[in-house]
């Protein structure tokens, strides 16, 4: 693609999701802007069509064109697919504001709460740029498998019929199936809750638990992120779908999850400190577990588990300590929260 | 509105009411008898006889035909039931009023008190009639709201707690030297007769809300829009009737709030020169409220059982309306209507030039909403959306410019009270009973006011709430005084009243009702957090 095709889709921030994401769309035969922050990054992947940090051992399409120039990634895009961490993702959100026109649909990626005001990244979006025609894309999508062509699931959240119809026709016919719904709260909040569950996920393997503490603490989970997810305004059946239950079976059993790997290390006994200073990635379920915890706080609402995964990461608390206060809390009816 | 363009409204009325029947005759002819049903049902109750006799005939003929019409001919019937109601909706709304209005306006309440009871009034204000105009307190964005109206259409959408809200409103539009505008006000505010004509004044057409047939709802909605596409600025109560709760709107009647984008679209389409239509939100705040009594008991009773309609409430006795007027007036109590920003259909601020802004005050271009592939387009689905950021940045903006009274201060802060001393009681028990102790010392009163206070003061330095700078000057207890001496001065039985060092309850549901005019803005939390 050459920096004056017209563009199918934009989509901000080069990582390993949203270079993988920009691939299944090149592979479409969509042209693609991909925005990224490094100009040196641009070069190679225009010059080489390879993205050698993040995805070493794939060629890119050549209809993916890159830029670190926000204003040219945006310009005449009908779609923008943000794929920033949650930490950068105001700031981004901003540069893109700078650019974007009433009638591009924005829609984003990111797994993750901001920490200082529990916002959800679309009400950031709302904030940050002149969009209404907002929606997220999230599930089960691990990059790793999603750049080798495995088959997937993902599900489009929108308000706005027009977003949802718009990014499933990009989509269409390859092996992500991205499938529609309207609510984004909900389809929100399993994206960045998960993160947390894998993390305790990851301590319970690191243990050695095995397969009957995993499903415990996933379904368990399930329910703590219903109860939040509901509180917040999001419709209890989206949690039982790819951006829930999906979600959380992906990234609980699997060792490529980033999340999974923080629980792991934390239960090998190294402190939080060290898994951080070890991390070459962005693990979303370290500051979901703070904004998540603080929020439960002020509501009053009763999530044990992310109680304890916000212990081990902020309060020093051992794995071992942390299962046993976990297993020594009174067993109450198992949808108690969700029904009564 | 010109008679060319009333007769241009009422066939655009009509054939858009049809339009969206589609071309199904099973929709068309199901509007024909469901329409019939609920007017037949009407005028069972109807009073004026000639009328009854009159329109049940044409409904008569009107069914009879309809049995036996073809779709097409349904289709002609259905047209006529709509024309009646355009006729009878439009054919209210008389150009020579409305151009009088702008003569007659000046006087405002004045006209209205003086007409009222010129002597009575004369004789109980002491400072004459110029009373009226030092109390009403217009503050916020006038002079934006000014410089749109010459730049596109207004649609005015103000909080709604009273009968004499319409009145105050179209007496504040003239202060803030804008053209009458637009609005459908229900026939019971025409049962009095000096109201009437009044309302008329403002530019008013009668709504007959017992009209239950959607066809009729359609035709007054579309009535609304095409007024404002034809350039006629309007008034409209988003939250459709009165808070009976004596809150401040969180619900907003998203049908006739679309109808600004619904008109911004057809005036896009129409290239028109000024397409634009700017909604301005509005809060009216009384440290009274006329009708506090009937509208808390209608909330109160149980589900399903509130009327949508109440005829029979304070605002239907003259003397008990002038009487209110009077007693406000006696204890200087200023009424503050509170004009927000002005906003474009979709909900995004609008500056002077009439320019929108985004969050970060960065300017939007706002027709590429409604654009697709480069054309302006109707969508449904799109649009009821678009509709519903515009309620939500409504409501935003009733909270923010609300403005707290001393009424609404201590009632929030006695009922939290009752309500910690009775622990977890059931509201309506609470009510009923009043908990376990049916006083506190003033002391205590005056503490819990200051916190209310404190709390307001935050929120305020959030831009969440407004302050009367002239009540955060008084001390607290004179604050509770400022309260007292309202709460006692019009109701039959106070909220609140004070006997020696203590604050007795005496009218819950009005306690409740005031003390609901905060609720929404997370007060409790606050106290809480203090």
């Amino acid at each position: 693609m050459s920096p004056s095709d017209k563009v199918d889709i934009t989509v901000v921030g080069g990582g390993s999701f949203g270079t993988a994401l920009a691939v299944i769309l090149g592979d479409l035969g969509r042209n693609v802007r991909l925005w990224v922050r490094r100009e040196q990054q641009a070069e190679e992947i225009n010059r080489d069509h390879t993205n050698g940090r993040y995805l070493p051992d794939r060629k890119l399409p050549e209809c993916v064109h890159a830029t670190c120039d926000m204003g040219e990634a945006i310009e005449g895009a009908p779609v923008v697919l943000l794929v920033v961490p949650s930490k950068s993702f105001r700031l981004v959100a901003r540069d893109v504001g700078e650019h974007l026109q009433g009638d591009q649909y924005l829609v984003h990626a990111t797994k993750g709460i901001e920490v200082e005001t529990f916002m959800r990244m679309s009400q950031i979006l709302r904030e940050e740029t002149c969009a209404l025609k907002v929606g997220v894309l999230s599930g089960p999508n691990l990059a790793g498998e999603l750049m080798v062509g495995h088959p997937a699931g993902a599900v489009v959240a929108s308000r706005y019929d027009e977003v949802v119809r718009s990014v499933q026709r990009l989509f269409a016919g390859g092996h992500l199936r991205v499938y529609g719904g309207r609510d984004v709260v909900g389809v929100e909040i399993g994206g960045a809750f998960k993160n947390i569950i894998a993390i305790a996920a990851g301590v319970s393997d690191g243990l050695g638990f095995g397969d009957n503490a995993r499903s415990l603490l996933i379904t368990r989970g399930l329910s703590e992120m219903a109860e939040l997810g509901v509180s917040l305004g999001g419709d209890v059946f989206t949690f039982g779908g790819l951006a829930g239950i999906g979600d959380l079976m992906a990234t609980c059993a699997s060792t490529l999850s980033r999340n999974h790997q923080v629980g792991e290390q934390l239960a090998k006994g190294k402190t939080i400190d060290e898994v951080i200073a070890a991390l070459t990635f962005v693990a979303e379920g370290i500051p979901t577990a703070k904004a998540v915890s603080n929020r439960a706080k002020k509501k009053g609402l009763d999530l044990p588990i992310t109680t304890a995964v916000h212990a081990m990461l902020y309060e020093n608390m051992t794995a071992g300590e942390a299962l046993t206060s976990l297993m020594s809390l009174p067993v109450g009816d198992e949808l108690s929260a969700l029904r009564y | 509105m010109d008679q060319k363009d009333k007769e241009r409204v009422l066939v655009e009325v009509v054939q858009r009411v049809l339009d969206a029947y589609g071309g199904d005759p099973q929709q068309v002819e199901q509007a024909i008898f469901d329409t019939i049903y609920e007017e037949r049902k009407r005028l069972e109750t109807e009073i004026d006889k000639d009328l009854t006799q009159k329109q049940s005939r044409m409904y008569d003929r009107i069914h009879g035909d309809a049995l036996h019409a073809d779709p097409m001919r349904q289709r002609e019937l259905l047209k006529e039931i709509a024309r009646y109601f355009a006729n009878e909706v439009v054919g209210h709304f008389d150009t020579r009023v409305y151009g009088f209005a702008t003569k007659v306006a000046p006087h405002g309440l004045n006209l209205l008190l003086n007409a009222m009871s010129p002597i009575k009034l004369a004789r109980t204000l002491p400072n004459g009639l110029s009373d009226l105009d030092e109390q009403l307190d217009i503050i916020g964005h006038t002079d934006t709201v000014q410089e749109l109206a010459k730049r596109g259409t207004i649609v005015m959408v103000p909080t709604h707690s009273s009968n004499l809200d319409s009145i105050l409103m179209g007496y504040a539009i003239y202060r803030m030297g804008l053209p009458p505008h637009v609005y459908g006000a229900g026939l019971n505010l025409f049962h009095n007769k000096l109201i009437g004509f009044f309302m008329h004044n403002l530019g008013a057409y009668k709504v007959d809300r017992r009209k239950k047939a959607y066809l009729y709802k359609d035709v007054l909605k579309t009535y609304a829009g095409c007024s404002i596409e034809l350039g006629y600025h309007n008034l409209f109560f988003p939250g459709g009737t009165r808070s009976r709760s004596g809150g401040v709107e969180r619900r907003l009647k998203l049908g006739l709030l679309g109808m600004g984008l619904n008109a911004y679209v057809h005036n896009l389409l129409d290239k028109k020169t000024k397409p634009d239509v700017f909604f301005v939100p509005v809060t009216i705040n009384y440290e009274l409220v006329l009708e506090a009594q009937t509208l808390i008991e209608d909330h109160l009773k149980e589900g399903g059982k509130g009327r949508f309609i109440i005829e029979d409430d304070e605002f239907s006795r003259p003397k008990i309306i002038l009487d209110f007027v009077k007693r406000l007036f006696a204890m200087d109590s200023r009424i503050h209507v509170v004009v927000g920003h002005p906003l474009d259909v979709f909900g995004n601020r609008v500056d002077a030039d009439g320019q929108s802004l985004d969050h970060r005050d960065r300017p939007v271009d706002r027709t590429r909403y409604v654009l697709r592939n480069g054309e302006p387009v109707f969508d449904r689905q799109r649009d009821e959306e678009l509709t519903r950021e515009l309620a939500r940045a409504v409501v935003k903006s009733f909270h923010r410019n609300t403005l707290p009274k001393s009424t609404h201060i201590l009632c929030a802060s006695i009922f939290q009270w009752l309500q910690e001393r009775a622990g977890g009681m059931d509201l309506y028990r609470l009510l009923r009973t009043g908990g376990p102790d049916e006083s506190l010392p003033i002391a205590e009163a005056y503490e819990r006011v200051d916190q209310t206070l404190n709390a307001l003061r935050k929120l305020h330095e959030d831009d969440r709430v407004l302050l009367d700078d002239s009540l955060m000057q008084l001390d607290v207890p004179g604050v509770v005084n400022h309260a007292l001496v309202h709460l006692s001065s019009y109701h039959r039985r106070p909220a609140v009243e004070r006997r020696g060092d203590r604050l007795f309850h005496v009218d819950r549901n009005l306690l409740l009702y005031y003390r609901n005019r905060l609720a929404g803005h997370d007060l409790e939390r606050m106290e809480a957090n203090q």
